[in-house]
């Protein structure tokens, strides 16, 4: 059964997918988001944090991956550095939440509950990671602004830490969503600009006529379309084989601890090199968040629930007693450059990536989405998407 | 993996296969019992203070009239005689499962993961209450939570007493809560009369069922308590308390008559339509589950043994399918013999003789159960109670508006549900509002049952302390504050 064709399908509803449909719709694209909810969604998952600089010179959920890559659990592990020109797209992507969660909202009703605090504050818990965050510090172009603090500055901050750290490394303006209502508000929008979603449905196969995308099968359905946006998350690479496309998208999986609701404890987001904290708008501290290469497992580990109470326990000492509401593991659509993958893919026309958000997804979705619209419909993007492309792997 | 060296299981020889029974109802003693008579040296770890599950919960909470079926005390005698290869662990909960499998174990000395060669989950089952408006008032609450009071802490849940619902299990908390000088102003039952009758006997607990069912009945009767079948509670009004609740007759479907509602003036409504098998466990170890008509809507598929999709993982009582308390201990029997003989300790005839009078004996009590899966499902009128503003997600507080408005932007199964509305995120993880919304995506004609899915539960199944998680080994070496407790308390 061949159904009405669409101008674009997309392949996937995180909030990438979510994200781009909307920025077509609301470019008057006729859009099909396609989507199953499979178990280890990444945005269902997530933190949330939205930190760009955090995340950039390594000192959110990046040095954590960095202490599982090196094997140093002594609290010791340094930060590795992406390059400047995905720090800015990250910062620039940050920047547009405050008017986009008014705009979502009056939209849909939907609330994406941007909370600003004092930001994202690492906590140096050895005289080595002092160092290199000085050394980080240096390296911040003029405009960045990283502000070293006292363990007594850290203590006025946030009376809840454990005072017995080297200091902090507080990074203003870097704060936090709720990624699930992000989404869910990403696909509202879309669906008010008159974009269709298909609930409940895999994307199976991207049919592909010689060097054109033709459509995509859905079970015993096709749909034709003019182009095919893949926007799989850590599925994206086993999509894009479908049509004959090499995609290095591997899952990493990511376990998460989240506790009951508490009265307001933490106002930063905090970050360890063993863990980071982040109160939500609910009252629960969500604590994330192990980085392993496992393939599509999405189980939890005692030994990576353990690690990060542990991380937990060690910077929040209070949190020893508070109760636990559920643990769970998302997987991200890590890529090996740790940056994502944009825009088309030379040969296949029609094929279009939204992919590789790994452990920036949510703070870059606005971005990705936008720049991705932009190739769609040949309008100038409003960063260049050259660096994203998927050509960088060929080698 | 890491192998954690505290397991509980005492092996009895080296080569001795580690047993693992999760419930000590009727369901996990008879399976422990079962396999200790098979020379087996097995753990059963349950939640409560004492053996016993629901039914034979100790102290009884049954009523005294008629007599209380000593049956739960035979079986922890049983319990008892073989202690020594039945460890019981009670106060302990399993909050999570890995594979393997590997049980993580909540216990008073905190937390600790315990490997099995064989898990056997019973955990039974729990009470449904469907939302509706005024559901969520102080003064209304499940029978079972009435009769709780009543018999542990010997607290009335209130003065005058309404019980609603479906079911036997409401004339027996009728009569428990009369006996202890409630007054009870009636029992609204949805099914019809015949109906009602038919369904008695099956979640009774005593061998001679249609008598004890009788006895129930005219207990009831002389108690003078009006029985008005073929009627449904619409809902429940009051300012901060339940003052009165409105009773219409319904029909078949359980689609109210309002134009013949009429308030009753009660300060407690007691408010139950049967019960929900707790498929927790069974999810988090992994086992297929399949859809069904009743409450709640899935089980573990089984083998005729028990076992279920997952080998080594089985499943008895009324967490495989709501059944009452004498098919579990039958069920239980099955699986023990089953677990005997995938153990080699019995030989495969053997089990099969040894389970032949057990399953004729199943087959026997199937004819009281007939028809009873059928009127133990729900009705779609009891979904269509609630109306825009009902809560139907009481740990999130979310309204049907809400649930409805996210359908219509295409949420239409549970775990789409779930993140665009925080719907089962709460403390009971959905298990209230599960079967209710599942129920409400099938009437609105988004999906089957089987792409609505089941609720997915997420460990831990009580919450634990981050301490605990984080490892006893970690923690300051017993380090007490000066003064933080009490010396020691003075000997008896
Ligand atoms: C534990 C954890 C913490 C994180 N914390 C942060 C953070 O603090 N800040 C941050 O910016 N990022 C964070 N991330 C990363 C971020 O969540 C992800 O990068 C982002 O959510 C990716 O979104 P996505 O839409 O690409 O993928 P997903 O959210 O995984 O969505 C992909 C969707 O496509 C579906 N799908 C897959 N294949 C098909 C198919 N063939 N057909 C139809 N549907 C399909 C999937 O089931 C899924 O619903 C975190 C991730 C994890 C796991
Ligand atoms: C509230 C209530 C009251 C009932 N009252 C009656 C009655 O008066 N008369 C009647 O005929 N029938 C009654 N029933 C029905 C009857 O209890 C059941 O048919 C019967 O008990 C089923 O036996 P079982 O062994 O399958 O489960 P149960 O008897 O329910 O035993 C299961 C046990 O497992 C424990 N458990 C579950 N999960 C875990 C876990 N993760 N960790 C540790 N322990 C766990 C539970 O606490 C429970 O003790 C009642 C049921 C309920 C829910």
């Amino acid at each position: 059964m061949t159904s009405r064709g669409v101008d674009v399908v997309i392949a996937g509803g995180g909030v990438v997918g979510h994200a781009t449909a909307w920025e077509l719709a609301r470019r008057d694209i006729e859009v099909l988001i396609v989507d199953r909810h499979l178990p280890g969604r990444a945005t269902s998952a997530s933190a949330g944090g939205l930190w760009p600089v955090g995340e950039a010179v390594g000192l959110g959920c990046g040095v954590i991956y960095q202490a599982t890559r090196t094997g140093s659990d002594s609290g010791d592990a340094v930060p590795a550095s992406l390059p400047a020109v995905f720090r800015d797209f990250l910062v620039e992507s940050n920047r547009r939440f405050p008017e986009l969660a008014g705009e979502l909202e009056d939209l849909t009703g939907v609330d994406i509950e941007l909370d600003s605090g004092p930001g994202l504050l690492f906590l140096m818990q050895t005289a080595r990671q002092q160092a290199v965050v000085d050394n980080i510090a240096r390296g911040l172009p003029e405009g960045f602004v990283l502000e070293i603090l006292s363990p007594e500055e850290v203590g006025e901050l946030e009376p809840a830490v454990c005072r017995e750290i080297v200091g902090g490394a507080l990074l203003p303006g870097e704060d936090q969503v709720n990624p699930m209502m992000l989404a869910e508000a990403y696909k509202r929008a879309a669906l008010v600009n008159g974009a269709r979603f298909q609930n409940d449905r895999l994307v199976d196969e991207i049919l592909r006529e010689n060097d054109r995308v033709v459509g995509v099968r859905m079970g015993e359905e096709t749909v034709a379309c003019g182009h095919v946006v893949n926007a799989a998350g850590a599925w994206a690479g086993q999509l894009a084989a479908t049509a004959g496309i090499t995609l290095p998208v591997e899952p990493v999986r990511g376990q998460v601890v989240l506790t009951q609701a508490l009265p307001p404890l933490i106002a930063s987001c905090l970050s360890t090199s063993s863990c980071y904290l982040a109160q939500k708008r609910h009252g629960e501290i969500l604590v994330g968040s192990t980085t392993e290469h496992v393939g599509f497992d999405t189980g939890v580990t005692e030994e990576g629930i353990r690690g990060l109470c542990r991380g937990a326990v060690g910077a929040v000492p209070a949190l020893a007693d508070v109760g636990v509401k559920r643990v769970w593991a998302g997987l991200r659509p890590g890529t090996p450059d740790e940056m994502p993958i944009l825009g088309p893919v030379a040969g296949v026309d029609g094929y279009v990536n939204v992919a590789g958000g790994f452990r920036t997804g949510i703070v870059a979705a606005p971005l990705m989405a936008r720049v991705t619209a932009q190739a769609i419909v040949g309008e100038t993007p409003d960063v260049a998407i050259a660096p994203y492309r998927a050509e960088r792997f060929e080698e | 993996m890491s192998t954690n060296p505290s397991t509980s299981t005492e092996p009895v020889g080296s080569e001795a296969p580690r047993l693992v029974i999760v419930g000590a109802g009727p369901a996990g003693m008879a399976t422990a019992i079962t396999l200790a008579e098979r020379g087996l040296a097995v753990t059963v770890v349950d939640q409560n203070p004492h053996p016993g599950g629901q039914i034979y919960r100790y102290p009884a909470v049954t009523p005294k009239s008629p007599p209380t079926p000593d049956r739960g005390a035979a079986l922890r005698q049983h319990l008892a005689e073989h202690s020594d290869r039945i460890t019981v662990l009670t106060g302990h909960n399993v909050v999570d499962i890995h594979p393997g499998p590997r049980l993580g174990l909540c216990g008073p000395d905190g937390f600790r993961i315990v490997e099995a060669d064989h898990l056997v989950m019973a955990p039974g089952a729990y009470e449904y209450v469907p939302p509706f408006p005024g559901w969520t008032l102080p003064g209304v609450m499940t029978p079972g939570a009435a009769q709780q009071l009543v018999k542990s802490q010997g607290v009335a849940p209130g003065r005058r007493v309404l019980l609603a619902g479906t079911g036997p299990f409401l004339l027996v908390v009728a009569l428990a809560l009369h006996e202890v000088g409630v007054q009870v102003v009636g029992i609204v039952d949805t099914l019809r009369r015949r109906d009602a009758f038919w369904q008695l006997p099956s979640l009774l607990s005593d061998g001679k069922l249609l008598k004890q069912g009788f006895d129930y009945v005219s207990g009831v009767r002389k108690a003078g308590i009006p029985l008005l079948t073929g009627h449904i509670v619409t809902r429940a009004e009051g300012h901060e308390r339940l003052k009165q609740v409105v009773v219409a007759p319904c029909d078949g479907d359980w689609i109210p008559n309002h134009s013949r509602s009429r308030p009753i003036v009660v300060d407690t409504l007691c408010v139950g339509y049967g019960f929900v098998p707790r498929i927790d466990l069974a999810q988090l170890a992994g086992c297929e589950l399949a859809p069904t008509n009743l409450p709640g809507g899935w089980i573990p598929v089984t083998d005729p043994w028990g076992q279920t999709s997952v080998p080594g993982v089985w499943a008895a009582g009324d967490g495989a399918g709501v059944a009452g308390a004498i098919v579990a201990e039958l069920a239980g029997q099955l699986v023990g013999l089953g677990v005997a003989s995938s153990c080699g300790v019995v030989s495969s005839s053997e089990a099969e003789r040894s389970a032949e009078p057990v399953r004729e004996r199943l087959r026997q009590l199937g004819r009281f159960r007939r028809g009873l899966d059928e009127m133990g499902s729900l009705r779609p009128g009891l979904s269509q109670l609630a109306d825009e503003s009902t809560v139907v997600c009481r740990c999130e507080e979310i309204r049907r508006a809400e649930v409805d408005a996210a359908v219509s932007a295409g949420s239409t199964t549970l775990r789409s549900l779930k993140v665009a509305t925080r719907l089962g995120m709460g403390p009971c993880q959905g298990r209230m509002c599960q079967p209710a919304c599942s129920r409400r995506l099938f009437d609105l004609g988004c999906n089957t049952p089987e792409e609505i899915g089941p609720p997915a539960f997420r460990p831990p199944l009580v919450p634990l302390t981050l301490g605990q998680l984080a490892g006893a080994d970690e923690e300051p070496d017993d380090v007490e504050p000066a003064g933080a407790k009490p010396v020691a308390e003075p000997a008896p």
